[in-house]
Parts: structure tokens; C-alpha cells; sequence
């Protein structure tokens, strides 16, 4: 690889790893500018960023106020180069709904989870927070997602995730279900026939990344 | 089966042995009963956040119901930020929470315009107040009364929204602490209201003192400085200063450090500590654990049987700590959760909890 591109990768992995969103708007236009491919800006330098970032996280080096930053950075980058991917480049890895349950607005965890989703590749239907019980489900039907990820933080709107399980599973018995937040366990997940499983921030990302794994399995 | 013990102490002296390490004549319980006592007496639960006196009664009529030693009066997480502006919903059946489409701070500057506010006399804080007084007039001689107040960065939360804040905190360190100061002296006040219409102790909520939102250092310099100050204001009402913090890997040296409690209700081993066992071993003899029952668990899953021997398991493991111990879930019981697993916790208490 040329040193030049290879200089330009590693600005854009640098820059996502120091959350400095102006470093990687400026190694992203640079890119642009030298001719850098779209897909291997992203996939060779933006990702490996995060890569590095889920570890500091793993490590407790970086905690989610980083993590944050890191994202707004890396999508300040993926904003300026995913349009120059070509149509096969950018061909979609999966399809993913997600959001946070009806009477909820904690959506950290969820956010984090969609940018990994977001930088690898995939198709992501990000229905917000609060979001009523049936457009989970209307959602799924209408984009066929592969995956649909559903975050909440309190017990009584952790409840509704049964609900939207059972008809999700009904309607596509295939679609997989990843669930999350503070007082969602694994023995929840699986009581409510869910397929993944994240129990807070703090795993939301390295659970998404078994996600994506799973999801390539199947695809 | 063990034969139930017999009461030998009020649930107020019970509570006051545990905190002071004396062992008491069984373990206290506490289950965080708050948002679902309103299922006792049969009101909505917006009109439960929002009415003192349905409040007041919901959680006395709990009380009477499970026969738990201590009230948490934790009535949400948005009272404060509501007096300050904060746009807040409260649904019908679920517990009220600020509406972050719509922050009260919206821009850096608006850090800088927060305007300090009288808790006496604004709708949800003294709503908070109201029903400490009530409860202290009708139980305050038998049952522990403990206020509820969220820390100054947790009510800033409230009103610039979770994700925007965090980022804040490393860009603009400068208004997140100016707008704390504001809180802050809020939050003294609102304490010393607290404590003057009864409160024997009082809970500070300090969520973001643990791994799962923020590192050490960061908590210690952007609302370690704030949270000691009203950890002070409570101590000098002759308040007993309890903190809630039901995040993993909890920072029990640095919030001791900074805010020294006498109790911390929490629901996961301190940051220092891998296992509960290792947890008691460091900390037991020197904080009181208030916890750590995992409330989705004993509100929407266990048995009666379940609920009582994984509260045996949880006296069980605390039964060197010198009588340091209160039975509980780690956060709040599920509103929306079987009260019959509440009452399994105090009737493994008097099955089990005899030292």
C-alpha cells in the first residue's frame, strides 16, 4: 500500500481513537482528495478506529462520555465518505431496526450499539426512543431487518420487549432479537425468546460486534 | 423451615442499629417500595408523582402491607429538573421521566443561565417535602424515614439529556461545573427542607460515580466537588447521609472519600471488588450496604420461595458485618412488579435474619 494512503488511514484511525472530529473531517476530505478508495477509508481506517476504541472501552480506558465523542467523530468521518462508495462497496451486510421502548428516553446504550452497526456496513433503522410497541413491529415487516434491537431502561417499559418479541417472532421467526438495558438480564432475554442479549453500555458493544458476527453467519 | 422471630425493636430502631453497626433484633428490610405503593391505594401513577397527599398515603398503606422497616421517598428522577424548567411526561401507568426532546439546556450557553430556584416552594420539590412531613407525622416515631434527593450532575442530566451531557463534561467542563453550582445550592436547601419536616436520613443519588457511565477521574473532577457539598449540607441537618447508586462497579473509595456516607443502597460489588464475597470482606464493617436484590427479578419473575432464599443467601452473606446490613433490592422495586415478593424479602428477614 502506498505510504501516502496508508498515512491517510491511519489519520482517520487516530483521529476516531482521540475523539477529534476535526482530524478526521480533514483525513476523510483528504482521502477524497488523494484518491483514496471510499470503502477502504472507511473499512481500513475509520473501523479499525473502533475497533480500538470497543477495546479501550473493554479495558476501562475509555468509558461512555469517550465512547460518545469517538462515535460523533467516526460518523463525522462516515458522513463524508460513504457517498463516495460505490453501489457494490456499499452493498448492505444486513438490515437492523432499532430503538428504545415506549415511556423510555435512555438511549445511550442504543446509540452505541447502531454506530458499530452504522460502521460496519449495515442497513440501520434507527426508530429513536420512545417508540411505541407496534412500530417495532411494523418496522421489522416493512424493511424485513434481519435483526431488531430494542433498549430499555426501567421495569416497567422493559416489559413491552415481551410483547414486541412474541409478535415479531410470530409474524418473522427468523428475525433476530437483540434486547438491553440496566435491568434486563440474560435469563430475561431468554424467558422472552430473545436472541441476543447486552446488559448495559458497558457490553452493548461487544455484544453488537457477536451481533454482527452472527448476522455475517447467517447472510 | 425457620420459625419467624419475634419483634423486639421498632422498625426505626431497627433501621438506626443497622447504620450504626449495632446488630439490631433482625435484619431491616427496605425494598425500595415507591412507584408501586401507588397500586396499593389505587391511584394512577401520574397522579401518584404529582399528588402529595395520594403519595403520602400509597406509601404508607405499602407500608402497612409488607411491613418494611424504612420509606425511600424516590418518587422519580425528573422532581428536580421539572422545578427548573425541564419539560416532564407522566403517563398513566409508568413512571414520569424528562422529555430530552425537549431539554431545558439546549445550547452551552444555556449552562450559565440556570437560575437558582426555592425547593420549599416549587411544585415537585415540595411535593418531595410534603410527603416526608406526612409520613414523619403519621410513622416518623416507628419506621425510618429517608428523603430522596439525585445528585447535582444527575439532575443536570435531566436537563441537557444524557448523551449531550457526557460529551459536555469533556468539551465544556467550564458551564457543566457553573451550572452545578446552581444545583448545588439548590440541593442544600432542598435537603435542609427535607430534614426539617422529617427525614431521618437522606439518600443522594449519585449514578455516575461508577464504570458504567464515567471513570473515576472524571466523576472526581466534574461532580465529586458539587455532590460534597451537598453530602456536607445533610450532615450538618443531623441527617443520616445515605447514597444511591445502582450502576456496575461502583467507586465505593472515591465516593467515600469525597462524601463519606454511612450507607450506600446499590446493586453490584464496588469497583475494587470482583465477587460480593470479596465486597463484604472490604467494605461490610465499613459502609452499610443497603441492597442488593435484583429488582426485575423479585417484581416480575421469582417465586414466593425464590424471593425468600435468594434473600436468605443475601442476609447469609452479610452475616459477619457486625449487624452493618439492610435487606433490599438494588434499585427501585418494579412499579409495575408482584408486591408479594416484597413481602417475601421481610418475611425472610424475621425467618433468617437473627444474628
Amino acid at each position: 500500500m502506498a505510504t501516502k494512503e496508508q498515512e491517510i488511514l491511519d489519520k482517520l484511525k487516530q483521529g476516531v481513537i482521540d475523539y477529534d472530529e476535526d482530524a478526521v473531517i480533514a483525513a476523510a476530505n483528504e482521502a477524497l482528495a488523494q484518491n483514496v478508495d471510499a470503502h477502504a477509508a472507511i473499512f481500513d481506517g475509520l473501523v479499525p478506529g473502533m475497533v480500538e476504541v470497543g477495546r479501550l472501552y473493554e479495558e476501562q480506558e475509555y468509558f461512555v462520555p469517550e465512547m460518545l465523542m469517538c462515535a460523533d467523530a467516526m460518523y463525522a468521518g462516515l458522513n463524508i465518505l460513504k457517498p463516495h462508495m460505490s453501489v457494490k462497496e456499499g452493498a448492505k451486510k444486513g438490515v437492523v431496526v432499532m430503538g428504545v421502548v415506549q415511556g423510555d428516553v435512555h438511549d445511550i446504550g442504543k446509540n452505541i450499539v447502531r454506530m458499530m452497526f452504522d460502521a460496519s456496513g449495515f442497513e440501520v433503522h434507527d426508530l429513536g426512543r420512545d417508540v411505541p410497541l407496534d412500530k417495532f413491529v411494523e418496522e421489522q415487516l416493512k424493511t424485513d431487518s434481519d435483526l431488531v434491537c430494542l433498549s430499555a431502561m426501567m421495569t416497567t417499559t422493559m416489559v413491552g420487549m415481551k410483547e414486541i418479541i412474541e409478535k415479531i417472532k410470530e409474524k418473522n421467526p427468523k428475525c433476530k432479537i437483540m434486547i438491553g438495558g440496566a435491568p434486563v438480564t440474560g435469563d430475561i432475554a431468554s424467558r422472552w425468546g430473545a436472541d441476543g442479549y447486552a446488559r448495559d453500555a458497558n457490553n452493548a458493544l461487544k455484544d453488537a460486534i457477536n451481533m454482527i458476527a452472527s448476522l455475517k453467519d447467517i447472510s | 423451615m425457620s420459625k419467624a422471630i419475634k419483634d423486639e425493636m421498632t422498625s426505626l430502631e431497627r433501621v438506626v442499629a443497622a447504620l450504626n453497626y449495632q446488630k439490631p433484633d433482625r435484619v431491616p428490610t427496605a425494598p425500595l417500595v415507591c412507584g408501586a405503593s401507588s397500586r396499593v391505594l389505587g391511584v394512577t401513577y401520574d397522579k401518584w408523582s404529582t399528588d402529595a397527599e395520594a403519595c403520602t398515603k400509597s406509601f404508607l398503606q405499602a407500608q402497612e402491607l409488607i411491613g418494611f422497616d424504612a420509606f425511600v421517598t424516590l418518587i422519580d428522577l425528573s422532581v428536580e429538573a421539572a422545578d427548573f424548567g425541564q419539560k416532564v411526561i407522566y403517563p398513566t401507568n409508568s413512571t414520569a421521566y424528562s422529555d430530552t426532546n425537549n431539554s431545558h439546556i439546549r445550547e452551552v450557553e444555556d449552562y450559565y443561565k440556570l437560575e437558582r430556584i426555592n425547593p420549599r416552594e416549587t411544585p415537585r420539590m415540595k411535593l418531595e417535602v410534603d410527603v416526608i412531613r406526612g409520613l414523619s407525622k403519621a410513622k416518623g416515631n416507628e419506621v425510618a424515614i429517608t428523603g430522596f434527593l439525585y445528585g447535582p450532575l444527575g439532575v443536570l442530566s435531566q436537563l441537557r439529556g444524557h448523551d449531550r451531557l457526557f460529551m459536555d463534561c469533556i468539551k465544556h467542563p467550564e458551564a457543566v461545573m457553573a451550572a452545578q453550582e446552581v444545583i448545588t445550592e439548590v440541593l442544600c436547601e432542598y435537603a435542609r427542607a427535607q430534614a426539617e419536616a422529617g427525614a431521618h436520613s437522606i439518600c443522594l443519588d449519585t449514578l455516575y460515580a461508577s464504570q458504567s457511565i464515567m471513570s473515576k477521574k472524571m466523576w472526581e473532577k466534574i461532580e465529586a466537588p458539587y455532590a460534597a457539598k451537598v453530602a456536607q449540607a445533610i450532615k450538618d441537618t443531623g441527617c443520616v447521609l445515605s447514597l444511591h447508586n445502582c450502576g456496575n462497579g461502583i467507586y465505593f473509595d472515591a465516593q467515600e472519600k469525597w462524601l463519606d456516607p454511612v450507607a450506600i443502597s446499590h446493586a453490584y460489588p464496588a469497583d475494587d471488588c470482583k465477587t460480593w464475597e470479596e465486597h463484604v470482606a472490604k467494605w461490610g464493617k465499613k459502609i452499610v450496604t443497603i441492597g442488593y436484590g435484583e429488582p426485575s427479578s423479585y417484581g416480575l419473575f421469582f417465586t414466593e420461595e425464590q424471593a425468600i432464599e435468594d434473600s436468605r443467601r443475601m442476609i447469609e452473606e452479610y452475616k459477619d458485618c457486625d449487624g452493618g446490613f439492610i435487606l433490599a433490592t438494588g434499585c427501585e422495586y418494579p412499579p409495575n412488579g408482584t408486591l408479594m415478593n416484597a413481602i417475601a424479602m421481610v418475611k425472610a428477614s424475621k425467618m433468617y435474619g437473627r444474628y
